[in-house]
């Protein structure tokens, strides 16, 4: 009997040891590495880690945001005021019937893995697009006809008809350029020909980048670069402050910058972005299926309001969906004054008086706090909105987005120079009727720079006419950060988060 | 003994895969298509289809279940087609965390709970002992979360004497892990011995009604000793059992204390697979907590035995 | 020797309900007899206020909880506006009040589910043995593996976050506890010589239940409701912090705690008066259920 019992008893006590015996070679999040590694690594907070690393097979702008420019290059990358520079391609020219790109690839160019850039990886990773890529981007490159390789470090591409958009979203990930012999397991060890390369990466934690020695343009900053990845904007400042991190990237919660303004040993950059908050409705269901609904939503919504109680004022007011970095942005926001007086007119004009809709706002930070100030002035006109909750993405996807079942919702848009996907579509979810900009946007799209920018601004002026959706702000880019680091990108163009020029002073 | 260690199995095999199919059925109950997610907005239905295709997620259920099934008895689960990784591998990470942050927090509860809720079970009567009740009662109404986020605004934000958040394994910096752990266990023990230092007062105080006890004081041993030496034996059964479902609870329940200070544990790999519907970790995840439950039931069930001598004979 | 011979038929290991076990008549009777216990009082007079504050949010409350002022936003506490304002300018004591009615309905709504189902499948479970006792148990087995939070997360999932998603999840969660309190105290009640008798004069089990058992574990069960009900509260601020509670504008004190997260530097009041409602409400069902379990249980005559 007492025998047994010793047993036992060491049985349970080895358990207990086995436990934590395996339990100290745990995983890692990478909080270390900014503390040890001085002033020669980076560490940078961001929320919303990517699920992985293959931009080519899973959508979200996570897995851009952290490897684009950083690990993969294009032909072209899009600069700080969203013009397009040369990268991969030292020049190039454009034919007369501005249907056939000629470009000229800069020397010495090599993949992480050894392999030299060449001509013939332009035209594997163009044509990939469409035969290897399972993502909605790849529609993008429909316009191409053929790429031809005329030698080496000579590329041509012909378009089957002229388009603006083309050269600018070969500097967005759909114009990334990947190396035939790389392309085994992207989603964990990607390939590319940037001046860092991916040392490791722990899912929703943190990746882990180092700098390359054989780097073909100016050699980054830093020797390694860590990208910590958090559930909230709290942890982040938090992570900041206590010194894990150097860089909080697109700060979420503005109202945590308060703390920060008054420090000297932080700075605060507030730029723009691509993001716009889109209090979307249905175009095509009652009842924002009438045009003076719509507009009287727009007389609604005191967007400064909105701006100032959601966002503590960071951002910037547009009144159409285009930033300010796209060629054919105008400022708009006069078109919809706030006015509820006149809201309240259209809405008995339409015979739409104590409407009842229901608000899908998915579970976002910035949608929340959107969605209460703006049910409350809602309320104002006579329009009662009770909000319903969906959980984002999974099911505002499923609900909003696939099954176009909503009245209105509120979304960040973030897709840069998304204008005619979304409005020139009329299966899209927000149900624009696009017959009176359809003609307008094929003219602008051949056109040369002028008549693009001139008939963009044309449909644009249409979209926001016809109160296809009220865009409340454009999303600021947040940069909270210590006080001795420099060449952080202010503002976020397209997806990338560029970290090639940041460094300490 | 022999019996009941193998009546134990059986009940473990048994329960276990009731719940394989209880979490599969309620997985697919789940809207949102997974294909949809990970291709995201403007994507066409032949992407979707293909997607589905190569996650499977096409097939009937019936095989979905069995494929997934098959693989647990050898701890294999699949490689989920969210991360592209191997699940196994992931969840032992995650598990390792996991088991470091609730074991080490029940411990210090334990070292809180023990002698404070025996003090205060010996000085019930006296201000030591109701102070100690109000503290532990006070302890217990306090949110967890709040517990967290109030340690980092004072000791890190503030004071700046630990890092806010964070987490490095033991075995790659010592120094760095234990900065890192001291917040989360004090924001899990003191609420969990504030829990536990209740059950140890009411289970001392039970001991010290008993007629054993009262003949041993008779002796002439002091009431501590007394205690010591006959009681706490016997006042450890029902705390061990509350120790053992509250660590099977906390598995999980840290998940809230894990988002406080961004540590990659179980829970958090459990909210985030959710929200990227990878139903494949989902189902991994929920099963290894249902095992780790059982295997701590088991222990339990098993330790009982060794402290109470009418169950050795029972059996 | 030393160790304790009695052999009771009810083995002793069998788990208690999730909470710590009752006042020993021994220990209570040498404190003087028929005192009312203040720890009661107390308990009662807070859950009274609880209430009381949820019934006047039905009638009254200073502003629209819902209704934001933006120009009036983020005040301190002034003759206007008792709590100050949030983010929103909405007024955080009118948002306390209405609270106060989510609070009470989550908890009732939980614990009325976990009650439903789980006493009587203990009942059963103690009375009848055998194969329905295993297979409640092992059921009361595989429901601890998913505590509250884990099947809130998974049903957030299916169903959306909600009120009643959370209640429903926090209820299925708290079976097991009442299931475990019914059998342990069915099988006591099943060993005493009167029921027994009861048997042995052929009674129908029903009719057992309903006259002997049921009468002689309301009380445990009663306890059990009220800790549960404090289990409950702390549960839904959890789920609110993760985004998996009461939705948005509805004021509960968990969200409301969570949303104040971020003001923490700046505004920390906006966390004090929800975080201090939630401790206060858990504090009062707690000490409650103390002073019931105190009266109620069978062993003792319910002083302190």
């Amino acid at each position: 009997m007492r025998r047994t019992k010793h047993y036992r008893l060491a049985a349970a006590v080895l358990l207990a040891a086995a436990m934590s015996l395996t339990a100290c070679s745990a995983g890692s999040s990478g909080g270390s590495e900014a503390k040890s590694a001085g002033k020669t690594s980076l560490t940078v907070a961001l929320t919303g880690p990517p699920t992985n690393l293959d931009f080519t097979r899973t959508a979200g702008a996570a897995i851009p945001q952290a490897l684009m420019s950083n690990v993969y290059e294009g032909l072209v990358k899009i600069d700080q005021d969203g013009r397009i520079q040369p990268s991969l391609a030292e020049s190039w020219t454009l034919s007369d019937d501005r249907k056939t790109y000629t470009f000229k690839l800069h020397p010495g160019v090599t993949f992480s893995n050894g392999e030299a850039f060449t001509a013939d990886d332009v035209k594997f990773s163009l044509e990939r697009v469409k035969t290897g890529w399972v993502s909605s981007l790849k529609t993008k490159m429909d316009v191409v006809d053929s790429i031809d390789v005329l030698s080496d470090s000579e590329v041509e591409v012909k378009l089957s008809r002229p388009s603006n958009a083309w050269l600018f979203d070969m500097g967005t990930p759909v114009g990334a350029m990947f190396d035939p012999s790389g392309v085994q397991d992207l989603a964990n060890k990607p390939v590319g020909t940037g001046p860092f390369t991916v040392e490791s990466w722990k899912p929703g934690e943190a990746i882990a980048m180092t700098a390359r020695d054989k780097y073909w343009g100016q050699a980054p900053k830093v020797k390694t670069l860590t990208l910590r990845y958090f559930a909230d904007a709290t942890a982040t400042t938090n992570a900041l402050r206590s010194g894990d991190v150097d860089v909080v990237y697109n700060m979420q919660a503005p109202e945590l910058l308060p703390t920060f303004e008054s420090d000297k040993s932080f700075q605060i950059l507030d730029g723009t972005s691509n993001g716009k908050v889109e209090l979307t409705m249905n175009n095509k269901v009652a009842p924002f299926n009438d045009v003076r609904v719509r507009r009287a939503v727009m007389y609604a919504i005191d967007r400064k309001a909105v701006l100032d109680t959601a966002w503590s004022g960071h951002g910037t007011l547009v009144g159409a969906p285009v930033p300010p970095t796209d060629p054919y942005y105008e400022d708009l926001n006069g078109v919809y004054p706030h006015d509820p007086g006149k809201a309240k007119a259209l809405l008995k004009e339409a015979g739409a008086e104590n409407l009842k809709i229901t608000f899908t706002v998915p579970t976002r930070p910035y949608a929340t706090a959107v969605s209460q100030i703006v049910v409350s002035e809602l309320a104002d006109v006579g329009i009662d909105a009770t909000i319903e909750t969906a959980e984002f993405p999974a099911v505002w996807l499923d609900k909003v987005f696939t099954k176009h079942d909503y009245q209105m919702s509120v979304i960040l848009a973030v897709e840069s120079r998304d204008l005619l996907t979304a409005f020139n579509n009329p299966n899209y979810y927000i149900g624009y009727d696009n017959s009176k900009i359809k003609d307008l946007a094929q003219t602008a799209d051949a056109a040369d720079e002028a008549g693009y920018v001139e008939g963009m601004k044309k449909v644009v002026r249409t979209i926001t006419d016809d109160a296809a959706v009220d865009v409340l702000f454009l999303f600021p880019n947040l940069i909270v950060a210590k006080a001795d680091v420099t060449g952080l990108p202010k503002n976020s163009v397209t997806e990338a988060l560029d970290l090639t020029a940041a460094g300490w002073k | 003994m022999v019996v009941r260690l193998a009546v134990n199995v059986v009940r473990f095999i048994v329960t276990f895969f009731v719940a394989t199919v209880a979490v599969f059925a309620l997985m697919r109950a789940i809207p949102g298509d997974p294909a949809q997610i990970s291709l995201g907005v403007n994507a066409s239905p032949e992407l979707l289809a293909q997607t589905r295709r190569e996650f499977g997620t096409d097939r009937p259920l019936i095989a979905q279940y069995f494929d997934w099934v098959s693989g647990l008895p050898q701890g294999h689960f699949g490689v989920s087609f969210v991360t592209r990784r191997d699940i196994s591998d992931m969840i032992a990470d995650r598990v390792q965390v996991s088991l470091i942050l609730v074991i080490l927090s029940m411990i210090v509860a334990l070292l809180i709970a023990v002698p404070f809720g025996t003090l205060a079970a010996v000085r019930h009567r006296r201000t030591s002992g109701i102070l100690i009740s109000g503290i532990s009662q006070l302890g217990v109404a306090i949110p967890g979360f709040l517990a967290g986020i109030m340690l980092v605004v004072v000791f890190a934000v503030g004071l700046g004497w630990l890092p806010a958040n964070g987490w490095t394994p033991p075995g790659q910096d010592f120094g760095d892990f234990a900065s890192r752990i001291v917040l989360p266990v004090v924001a899990l023990a003191s609420v969990q011995g504030a829990i536990l230092t209740r059950y140890v007062r009411s289970a001392v105080l039970e001991v010290m009604s008993e007629d054993y006890l009262r003949t041993a004081r008779a002796k002439g041993l002091g009431k501590l000793e007394a205690l010591v030496r006959h009681g706490l034996r016997n006042a450890s059964i029902p705390v061990l059992t509350v120790t053992s479902i509250q660590l099977a609870a906390l598995i999980i329940g840290a998940v809230v204390v894990e988002r406080v200070f961004v540590i990659p544990g179980l829970g958090s790999m459990l909210l985030d697979a959710v929200g990227n519907r990878d139903m494949l970790s989902v189902q991994s995840v929920v099963m290894v907590l249902v095992a780790i439950t059982l295997i701590i039931n088991l222990i339990v069930d098993t330790l009982y035995t060794v402290l109470d001598p009418r169950i050795r004979k029972q059996a | 020797m030393s160790e304790p011979t009695a052999a009771e038929s009810v083995p002793q290991f069998s788990l208690p309900g999730l909470e710590p076990g009752p006042e020993p008549a021994a220990v209570v009777a040498r404190r003087g007899r028929r005192k009312v216990s203040a720890t009661l009082i107390v308990g009662a007079a807070v859950v009274v206020l609880v209430v009381l504050a949820a019934l006047v949010s039905f009638f009254w409350t200073p502003y629209d909880p819902v209704k934001a002022f933006p120009v009036d936003r983020l005040q301190g506490s002034s003759a206007a506006h008792l709590m100050g304002t949030d983010r929103y300018g909405r007024d955080v004591f009118s948002g306390i009040l209405y609270g106060a009615r989510i609070t009470l309905m989550v908890g009732l709504i939980s614990v009325g589910i976990a009650l439903v189902i789980g006493t009587p499948l203990g009942i059963l479970a103690g009375m009848r043995g055998g194969f329905t006792e295993e297979a409640t148990m092992r059921g009361a087995d595989i429901l601890l593996a998913f505590p509250a939070l884990l099947v809130a997360i998974m049903f957030g999932a299916v169903f959306g976050a909600s009120t009643t998603t959370a209640m429903v999840a926090i209820g299925i969660g708290s079976i097991p506890g009442f299931a475990r309190v019914a059998r342990s105290g069915t099988l006591q009640v099943m060993s005493t010589e009167y029921v027994l008798a009861a048997r042995a004069s052929s009674q129908n089990s029903f009719r057992i239940a309903r006259r002997h058992v049921l009468p002689n574990i309301a009380g445990m069960v009663v306890v059990q409701c009220s800790v549960t009900f404090a289990l409950a509260v702390l549960a839904e601020a959890a789920l609110s912090f993760l985004g998996l509670g009461t939705p948005p504008p509805v004021p509960s004190w968990g969200r409301m705690l969570q949303e104040s997260q971020q003001f923490l530097g700046t505004f920390p009041m906006l966390a004090v008066w929800p975080g201090a409602a939630i401790a206060v409400a858990v504090l009062g069902f707690n000490l409650l259920g103390d002073g019931l379990r105190d009266k109620f249980d069978p062993k003792l005559n319910g002083e302190r």
